[in-house]
């Protein structure tokens, strides 16, 4: 497995754990909370962050010590190729979520259910978009 | 489904080239190792600039390294 492929399972890995926990915290607890900017859902959120970033911090650092300088060579033609795939699969998602969090919630539902929906799209985005870099790494592998 | 891919005789052209590995090629034409089998494997098609740069490393003409058989059904992405 190259090393573009490994930092792509890295970030697709992070994404889904940390805001996988973090939704499912959310849905066991749907609420009434008290209005912005009430605290517990964005320490949720924060917390669900920070522990991204700690898994792409530690998951970065171990793959750099692991790979040498020549298995880690800047991106060439097909990475530009999968990169610009994945961009156009997330992009739809990313509309598909903004017209239902910008254009029907607010006219049936309110507060931290537009946050936390608005927080779920970006997520499922950029799942999209690892899950394509990915799935074309794993497609485009020689046997 | 498409009608039509692309086959290429690299794998060949590196043994005859003194056993080039994939990584060489690579090199020289800016493209990785991965890139270089995936081409090898017909998985990825590469651009045009790649494919001529492939053909001088050969010092052979394009259709030399590149064939296309409009008869032979593809089922690669469209990469």
């Amino acid at each position: 497995m190259s090393y573009r492929e490994r930092i792509a399972w890295l970030s697709l890995s992070a994404m889904v754990l940390a805001y996988g926990s973090y939704f499912s915290l959310v849905a066991r607890d749907p609420g009434p909370w008290e209005p912005w900017p009430h605290q517990h859902p964005l320490g949720l959120f924060a917390l669900a962050t920070i522990v991204r970033v700690l898994i792409l911090g530690g998951g970065h650092l171990y793959l750099r010590f692991g790979f040498p300088l020549e298995e880690r060579p800047p991106l060439d033609e097909r990475d530009r190729t999968i990169e610009h795939r994945a961009i156009n699969a997330a992009y739809y998602v990313l509309m598909a979520g903004t017209i239902v969090v910008g254009c029907f919630m607010p006219f049936n539902s309110g507060g931290w259910a537009i946050f936390n929906a608005a927080i779920f799209w970006i997520v499922a985005a950029e799942i999209v978009h690892y899950g394509v870099v990915v799935a074309s790494y794993r497609g485009q592998t020689a046997s | 489904m498409t009608q039509g891919s692309i086959s290429n005789r690299i794998r060949t052209l590196r043994f005859m080239n003194g056993e080039m590995s994939q990584a060489e090629l690579g090199q020289r034409i800016g493209l990785t190792r991965q890139t270089i089998a995936a081409i090898e494997a017909g998985k990825y098609s590469p651009s045009l600039e790649a494919a001529f740069r492939i053909a001088q490393v050969f010092k052979v003409p394009l259709g030399e390294v590149f064939q296309w058989d409009a008869n032979a059904t593809s089922s690669k992405d469209g990469s």
